[in-house]
């Protein structure tokens, strides 16, 4: 059994925020590990370790050959130039089962996500809990009432090498997001692994969220995880994503896939906390497809990575189809956070609104970048896109890029955008009811983000709450 | 009836999620001034935007007519023509647009005020000499910047312009200062002498109105008319506000 | 006729791309960062031709370097104008761009201290291939500038049109630019807020309709402290016309103080219309306020109740937003020619009578002239 390496406590001034909460890590001695870089060897032997249909393995090898062809764009975005693939492992696997019983997890393993509450999450509040540890799904259970309502949620492995199920993986994996999409859409055909499956039959509604958690351990590793999510017509489900990893001085890299499928009259909301180390280089694809009268609301707090390009696409192609985005990013110190979403509205009458903050400190660069499209056959489509600013000292940066590309001469599109600090006279005046001047801002900064904290279930407010205090006390880690 | 310039009858009206108005009946005649009063949020502006038409508010019930013709279905502009005027309590600001193109505009769709832009322009600057407008706002975009004061001059303007029938004049006086005030009198009178008009005053500010000799009062409570009578009601409600229309109204409906 | 430098060679063209490109770009896919044009290349047969001052070759003038060198070459002769310190001068500077004539022009002026001046530049023509102007001033402390920048190409020509300020400390400029036509236009401004208590305001219409390109990029750069700008672009977009409007407020590290704001209001009545629109705004520096708003579509429901009550229906609501954008041009446009190329143009789109009615209300003698 590995033993925990580095459980030093880093304690900030608020003693009920606790960097060490994220900041842990454990030896991943006798685990798995494939060598540092890419090739074709790499890929064949992924795909046989998993024992995957033939399908699967030309689209790997296929999605390589793109990803060496294509560039990364040269005129926008943060540089990645830190980021070398020979010395990532894009597989590195703990040696267990995939358990669905908390006390068949390796002990170093089950203590991480019981240091990140997730099994005392699962207990009070969630329908299902998939628990990704580097490469491989570690954990994954569900409520019985749920699965007896015919509530599918596996892994894609799992999935795969069931008969009934694989037709639909194969059906429905890797048609949203293509692998051309952009460079490291490419790499995630490539080389992905673990993930979550999950599939919401006709009419049913889920009482409570499933979630998934991946926490990556080890260092100069690469996490490349697929999850795609079919909610059935009529069907309602609340998925949220938890990820963070320890910090490391070398490069880690996380490109995953999420594929949501939302069909007529359904409902899908997707939340994340995203925490990674500021090591992390974050370039995860998410795209969601919306048939008619249905909804698709995304809920998104990023704090963590070094470097981040996150869009969550949504296409609503139902008529009266809509989408509400709501993100909040906090950009501190080493952090260049490229993040916003693309909706394109291409029903009629389909609505989308976009709400989003950011925070900039400590010289973190925060860019908030959208477009709305609005297709030809869009009548009365109406988008707003409302996005505000923070900017807490004069060596942070903080851009604003909407695009807006409008085809339809019925259709409506609002966009409003500030910019600025904090005022004097807010400070002044919470000061003058006894606040300290650090109490004041952190206590600004929490109403500035309380959209997006209302928005989350009770824990992750909490949590996101916790994370913005420990950014303002500056207990960096 | 028939001699009647606009005739409300039983009309009820209202938002989406909202019955505002209940039941209202009121006639005014050609050339007659009335006033409507009432307490804050007692309706008076939404019955002006009612006849005017604005499509924020549906009718549910009741008629609007207007010199003989049912307008209850008809669009703003189509009242308009008519001969309706309603002065808004804030006009809107309409970026783009300067002065001059829209009172071109304006005046080009009503057959009985077509004319050469001559003949338009010198009676454009007589109204804004009458109402110490400047000449250079008639190149400004329509009320883009313009004070609260400036506003309802502008207002005036275009009343003084397009002569209606009849002229509902919803809160003109509130916020002006003296002078500004008094150019809208000012305004007003002018209307009053110059094309005859009718009036609809929406106030609760007695003011400005004693210059004006008044025909009839309206008292208006809870989105319903509650009283009406000569202009001695006026100063009545001047000395006691309208404290005994709100118990009448409340007792009436507690019965 | 100096300006004139293009000689018959209309086989040789060459392409300009990355024209209009921002400072900040985005997804590619969009092809919302840059557009081309196919222009003749300049010719030069030994002469040698008159140049701006060194001192205009740092003014950025957000065309993009290829565009602004190629209307450099193809313009030929330059024309530099100063107006000395304490100056009030009244007459406008007025540079005038035949595109009939495919003229290019290559304009520079200075404005010293304290200083006032109006300039005023017109594109207009029927006919023609390629035509451009290039406006670059320097306003030193203290000075007030006024640009009035029209654009009123037929429907068959394509158009450069650039224009680049720098203002020094507590200058102020003051500027308007009307799009009213061409077939493939493109419209570089740049302004350098580089002084403290620089002030720079700017009024964009645009009306494009047909087929029409029209293609925009304002760059605003805040560099001094307590420095200011204000843009509000105002347009219309008929029929199939394809319109990109990129703005961007820069606000440089060390501009304590400085507040920004960029608006646009687009009116679309065409079906088949390409409404692109890319807002930026760069922040380096905490104490700034930038704000942008853009409202995309039709009338808002406010103006259109409104407009109604006063007779006007929406048909009619749409047509007198038009018509404004024209009698706005003239009622700015304060040089004669230019004038007269306003209302060529109004001719053109919105016929004759409408066109004369507007002369006449303004009291502006109408020359008929029509493409």
């Amino acid at each position: 059994m590995a033993d925990a390496t580095d459980t030093s406590r880093k304690r900030s001034q608020v003693a009920d925020v606790d960097r060490s909460l994220y900041d842990f890590k454990y030896s991943e001695e006798g685990y798995e590990r494939y060598a540092d870089g890419l090739s074709t060897d790499i890929v064949r032997a992924i795909s046989e370790k998993k024992d995957e249909p033939e399908w699967m393995l030309q689209l790997r090898l296929k999605a390589l050959a793109t990803y060496e062809e294509m560039e990364m764009p040269d005129n926008w975005g943060p540089s990645i130039e830190m980021l070398d693939l020979n010395h990532i492992s894009t597989y590195v696997s703990p040696q267990t089962k995939q358990a669905n019983s908390w006390d068949d997890v390796p002990e170093d393993i089950k203590n991480t996500f019981e240091r990140l509450g997730i099994p005392e999450a699962e207990r009070e509040s969630l329908a299902g809990v998939g628990a990704q540890y580097d490469s491989e799904i570690v954990y994954h259970n569900m409520r019985e009432e749920v699965a007896d309502q015919g509530v599918v949620y596996t892994t894609i492995e799992d999935a795969l090498h069931d008969p009934e199920l694989e037709p639909l993986v194969h059906q429905y994996f890797g048609t949203l997001i293509p692998m051309r999409d952009h460079k490291f859409a490419a790499l995630h055909y490539a080389v992905w692994s673990g993930g979550s499956f999950v599939y919401v039959p006709e009419g049913v509604t889920l009482p409570y969220p499933l979630q998934s958690y991946f926490r990556l351990n080890a260092q100069g590793a690469g996490q490349f995880e697929h999850t795609l999510i079919i909610v059935e017509p009529g069907a309602d489900l609340h998925f949220i994503e938890g990820c963070s990893a320890p910090k490391y001085y070398e490069a880690n890299l996380h490109a995953g896939a999420v594929e949501l499928f939302v069909k007529d009259h359904a409902r899908l909301r997707y939340s994340t906390i995203e925490n990674w180390s500021k090591n992390m280089f974050n370039l995860n694809t998410k795209r969601a497809t919306v048939g008619a009268d249905s909804q698709m609301e995304w809920v998104s707090g990023s704090f963590g990575s070094h470097v981040s390009y996150l869009y969550p696409t949504t296409f609503l192609q139902g008529a009266r189809s809509s989408c509400e985005f709501t993100g909040i990013t906090f950009a501190g110190a080493t952090q260049d956070l490229d993040t916003g979403c693309k909706v394109i509205l291409n029903g009629p009458d389909t609505t989308a609104s976009v709400d989003t903050k950011s925070i900039s400190k400590d010289g973190g660069i925060n860019t908030f970048r959208s477009s709305v499209v609005v297709g030809r056959h869009a009548d009365r489509a109406r988008a707003t896109v409302s996005c505000a600013s923070l900017m807490l000292d004069d060596i942070s940066r903080s851009d604003t890029i909407p695009a807006m590309d409008v085809r339809n001469g019925s259709a409506s599109v609002g966009h409003e955008a500030t910019i600025g600090r904090i005022s004097d006279d807010t400070i002044l005046y919470l000061m003058s009811r006894g606040c300290s001047e650090g109490e004041a801002r952190t206590m600004v900064v929490n109403g500035f983000a309380d959209p997006v904290s209302k928005e989350l279930p009770m824990e992750y407010a909490i949590e996101m709450n916790n994370l913005i205090k420990l950014e303002m006390e500056g207990a960096i880690g | 009836m028939s001699d009647q310039l606009l005739s409300v009858s039983g009309l009820s009206a209202g938002t989406e999620d909202k019955p505002i108005l209940h039941d209202i009946n009121l006639t005014v005649g050609a050339g007659e001034t009335h006033v409507l009063m009432g307490p804050n949020g007692a309706g008076k502006s939404t019955l002006g935007h009612v006849i005017m038409g604005d499509p924020i508010y549906q009718v549910t019930s009741g008629s609007i007519v207007f010199g003989g013709q049912d307008l209850t279905d008809k669009s703003p502009d189509k009242r308009s023509l008519a001969g309706i005027f309603l002065s808004y309590q804030a006009p809107v600001e309409v970026p783009g647009v300067p002065l001059y193109s829209f009172l071109r505009t304006i005046c080009q769709m009503r057959p009985e005020l077509k004319t050469t832009a001559r003949k338009f322009r010198q009676r454009v600057g007589e109204i804004a000499d009458q109402l110490d407008i400047n000449q250079n706002f008639l190149t400004r975009e329509l009320n883009v910047g313009f004070s609260g004061g400036e506003k309802k001059k502008i207002e005036m303007l275009q009343l003084l312009l397009l002569r209606p029938k009849l002229a509902i004049l919803d809160e003109t006086d509130s916020g002006l200062d003296v002078d500004a005030l008094s150019i809208v009198s000012r305004g007003i009178e002018a209307y009053r002498k110059e094309c005859d008009g009718a009036l609809l005053m929406i106030t609760h500010n007695t003011r400005i109105l004693e210059r004006l000799t008044v025909d009839r009062t309206h008292v208006m409570v809870h989105g319903s008319l509650v009283a009406d009578g000569p202009a001695s009601l006026i100063d009545d409600i001047d000395a006691h506000g309208f404290a005994r229309f709100e118990n009448a109204l409340e007792q009436k409906e507690q019965a | 006729m100096a300006n004139q430098i293009i000689e018959a060679h209309q086989e040789q063209t060459s392409t300009i791309s990355r024209v209009n490109v921002p400072p900040a770009q985005t997804w590619n896919y969009l092809r919302i960062n840059d557009l081309s044009f196919e222009v003749p290349t300049p010719h030069f047969v030994g002469d040698v031709y008159a140049r701006l001052p060194r001192m205009f070759e740092g003014v950025e003038c957000g065309i993009g370097d290829e565009a602004a060198t190629w209307i450099v070459r193809a313009s030929g002769d330059a024309r530099f104008v100063e107006v000395k310190a304490g100056e009030q001068r009244e007459q406008p500077i007025y540079v005038d761009i035949d595109a009939s004539a495919t003229e290019v022009r290559d304009t520079g002026v200075l404005v010293r201290t304290g200083a006032s001046a109006t300039i005023v530049t017109c594109a207009h023509g029927c006919e023609g291939d390629t035509s451009a102007s290039l406006l670059r001033v320097v306003a030193e402390r203290d000075a007030r500038v006024t640009i009035i920048e029209l654009v009123a190409c037929g429907s068959g020509q394509q158009h450069l049109d650039a224009i680049g300020i720098d203002a020094a400390e507590g200058a102020r400029i003051d500027m308007r630019q009307y799009a009213l036509g061409g077939s493939r236009v493109a419209l570089g401004l740049a302004c350098s807020l580089a002084g403290t208590g620089a002030r720079f305001a700017l009024d964009s219409r645009y009306l494009a309709s047909g087929r029409d390109v029209l293609d925009v990029n304002h760059v605003v750069r805040q560099r001094g402290r307590v420095t200011r700008s204000d843009i509000v672009t105002t347009g219309i977009l008929a029929d199939a016309a394809r319109k990109t409007m990129r703005e961007t407020i820069d606000l440089v590290h060390g501009a304590k103080g400085a507040e920004g704001s960029e608006i646009e209001t687009v009116l679309v009545t065409g079906d088949e219309v390409v409404n692109k629109t890319l807002p930026v705004i760069l922040c380096d520096e905490e104490d700034v306020a930038g704000n942008h708003g853009a409202s995309i579509g039709a009338i808002s429901p406010e103006q259109l109740g409104f407009l109604s009550s006063r007779g006007l229906s929406d048909d009619v609501a749409e047509r007198l937003f038009a018509r404004a954008l024209f009698d706005d041009a003239l009622i700015h446009a304060d040089v004669a020619e230019a004038r007269q190329a306003v209302l060529a143009r109004a001719t053109e789109v919105l016929g004759i009578d409408v066109a004369r009615d507007i002369a006449e209300v303004l009291d502006i003698d109408f020359e008929e002239a029509s493409c």
